[in-house]
């Protein structure tokens, strides 16, 4: 049955309905409760990935493996994140659950170059696991201030206190513009908070509230401390 | 995850950067609320007004909080009264009452609205006073506390002062009365009903148009005929027809009401004729009908003007039968013209059925009142047809000036000026050449220009 659903994604390109493919997209939502049909679903998306059919095909592909992939779709999908389907290939990437998914794009973070490595960086940060701090970490130093910012905003999706702690020195280091970097700790700041972390997001707030910094950071900052003060008293 | 001690050495390395707040021992909330609360910078002063509303809870950081005030400018100052009032504890009360007497107005307003959230009953007299003789923000803040005050005392001590207190207070204090919804007092509203003031009065009939519940209908009665004629009757009679309407049957409504006025003495009975027109309802109008077309001619004037007041066209048929049968002149103007008046009402009829009983009404006019009456009313009727009505009489210089007000009117409407454009431009011309009125010639130039709303320099 998914054979015959698979079909007209061979001949699927820009501009052919979307209702070619409900099969597929039935298939979708029936595997939700299914194990077993998911698996096949997602051998059947990995062999079309693999197959000859076109870009938008690909990117369809893409998204259906974002929603019901495994790691087993991994190893096909890495092959993409250095082509025209980079982006979907990403996407999928970003949300399948493990490390081999994650290590593929830290890869990609440091191995990829102009918008392709920056995309790379931000699906680091979009799955907000703590072992991509590392790899950002080295790339707040790139040359490219470009690659540099994104990893820092990267690092704020993280959160944690390894992330601000990341991105600390970053902040006292000379010259540029810190804005980004201070962003991203506030947001770190804000994850540790969420996260019952009080006085380690005490800390960030604290660091963000001295007089050199702009109005805006220290009005962020201070509201930052103040709610530290009500959750230490709740 | 790196291990605790890592996190805490990181810790560490974060807080040797300079800090605006301190951590050295007074790193609780209040202290770090306090040192904010004189902040220059409006924003931060916010962010802990904030806290003091919703954090730090307890007696002992209220009463902390509050003992920032004397030390805090004006401004400062009326920004935590107003959080501390937020806050809701009782125990800044004695710190908020203390601010009444400050010199800043803005300052005394905040302190009395914070009453509203943590004064006690024992606060009526302070806020009464600043009901009267506060600035016009004290007397909102004292307003507005004692609408929000919570104590259920308040509401019978409010109910028990507006017997007593003066008369513009008594007035003030009703209307807090019905802003609060208090229906548990309506006895002492209905009292103030006969109140020798016509400020009380009429503060206590507003009220009852708020709140009051058909059941009291009858006791409402003798407050419309204590109100004095003119303006405070008219506005008494409003709102007993507003507590009417609250009977959604209309036929039970009118019942409600006849039962009502049979508890008024019939001698006086009839002074509430324009009342049950204001009514209205197919119960009502036989009622009103048989007393307007009764042998008592003092009684068919109160019958008469209660048709006049009916609020559709319904009675129209009567009045015109009482204005035609009548050998009196003076019934006879007196019935046309409420004719004239609710065959202009804008009810559920659609403007040509209002313009047909226009033109009906201009045959049966007798005098020039009359004509001119009808001329006046026809504006009534938003249809090209009453501008094509009223337009031969431009040529009669008796009623040209009324003809030019109502043919202005009607070009006012936009949906029947554009689409005869040619047509009105033509008789808006005419009323500019005839009217002796410069408003009338002013608006007729802007329609003409298709300026609906714009004001011309006078």
């Amino acid at each position: 049955m998914l054979d015959q659903a698979f079909e007209p994604l061979k001949k699927y390109d820009y501009g052919t309905p979307i209702s070619e493919l409900q099969g597929i997209e039935d298939a979708v939502v029936a595997a939700h409760d299914d194990a077993a049909l998911r698996q096949d679903l997602e051998q059947h998306l990995i062999a079309s990935l693999e197959s000859d059919i076109s870009r938008d095909a690909k990117d369809y592909v893409c998204r259906k493996l974002a929603q019901v992939g495994s790691p087993a779709a991994v190893p096909t999908l890495s092959k993409l994140v250095s082509t025209e389907n980079a982006h979907l290939a990403r996407h999928a990437l970003e949300r399948i659950p493990g490390p081999e998914a994650a290590a593929v794009l830290t890869t990609a973070a440091v191995e990829l170059t102009g918008k392709l490595k920056i995309g790379a960086i931000a699906s680091v940060g979009a799955r907000g696991e703590a072992s991509g701090v590392a790899t950002l970490a080295g790339l707040l130093k790139d040359g490219d201030p470009a690659v540099a910012r994104s990893a820092a905003m990267s690092l704020g999706l993280i959160g944690g206190v390894e992330a601000a702690a990341a991105l600390q020195p970053a902040l006292q280091a000379g010259s540029g513009d810190k804005s980004l970097v201070i962003d991203a700790l506030l947001e770190c700041a804000e994850s540790l908070l969420r996260s019952g972390q009080t006085a380690e997001a005490k800390a960030i707030y604290a660091s963000l509230a001295g007089d050199q910094q702009p109005r805006l950071v220290r009005l962020a900052a201070t509201r930052g401390l103040l709610a530290c003060g009500a959750q230490a008293e709740a | 995850m790196l291990p605790r001690l890592t996190s805490l050495l990181i810790l560490v390395a974060l807080c040797t950067v300079p800090l605006a707040v301190r951590a050295d021992g007074s790193d609780d909330l209040v202290n770090q609320i306090i040192p904010l609360l004189s902040h220059p910078d409006r924003e931060f002063r916010a962010a802990a007004l904030e806290k003091v509303r919703t954090a730090a809870k307890g007696t002992a950081a209220t009463q902390t909080f509050a003992a920032q005030l004397p030390k805090l400018d004006p401004s400062a100052q009326a920004a935590l009264i107003t959080a501390l009032g937020d806050r809701g504890d009782v125990a800044a009360r004695p710190a908020v009452l203390e601010q009444l007497g400050s010199s800043d107005e803005a300052v005394r307003a905040a302190a009395l609205a914070a009453l509203g959230e943590i004064g006690t009953p024992a606060d009526l007299p302070q806020l009464a006073k600043a009901l009267t003789s506060g600035s016009d923000a004290e007397k909102q803040a004292a307003r507005k506390a004692l609408i929000r005050m919570g104590d259920p005392a308040v509401v019978k001590a409010i109910a028990a002062d507006s017997k007593t207190a003066s008369p513009q207070l008594r007035a003030k204090l009703i209307e807090v009365l019905a802003t609060r919804r208090a229906t548990g007092e309506l006895d002492a509203i209905i009292a103030a009903t006969m109140d020798d003031d016509g400020g009380v009065r009429t503060a206590a009939m507003n009220a009852l148009g708020q709140i009051g519940t058909p059941d009291r209908l009858a006791a409402m009665l003798p407050g419309v005929l204590k109100a004095d004629r003119g303006r405070e009757r008219d506005n008494a009679e409003r709102n007993v027809a507003e507590v009417c309407k609250r009977i959604s049957n209309e036929d039970e409504r009118g019942e409600a009401l006849i039962a009502a006025l049979d508890t008024i003495d019939a001698a006086r009975r009839d002074e509430l004729m324009p009342l049950v027109g204001r009514v209205g309802g197919r119960r009502l109008i036989k009622f009103v009908a048989d007393i307007a077309t009764g042998d008592d001619a003092s009684r068919r004037a109160f019958g008469v003007d209660a048709l006049g007041k009916w609020p559709d066209a319904s009675p129209a048929d009567t009045l015109l039968e009482i204005a035609d049968k009548t050998t009196d002149a003076s019934e006879r103007r007196h019935a046309f013209l409420a004719y004239v008046k609710v065959c202009a009402i804008r009810d559920r009829r659609n403007d040509q059925q209002r313009l047909e009983r226009m033109k009906q009404a201009m045959k049966e006019a007798r005098t020039s009142e009359e004509k001119l009456a009808v001329l006046n009313r026809t504006r009534t009727a938003y249809d090209v047809e009453a501008m094509r009505f009223v337009r031969p009489y431009l040529d009669q210089p008796e009623f040209c000036q009324m003809a030019c007000e109502t043919i202005v009117e009607l070009a006012h409407h936009r949906q029947i000026r554009d689409p005869n454009k040619a047509e009105f431009d033509a008789v808006l011309d005419q009323v500019i050449k005839l009217s002796k009125d410069e408003e009338v010639v002013e608006r007729a130039n802007r329609y003409k220009r298709g300026e609906t709303w714009q004001r011309g320099r006078r």
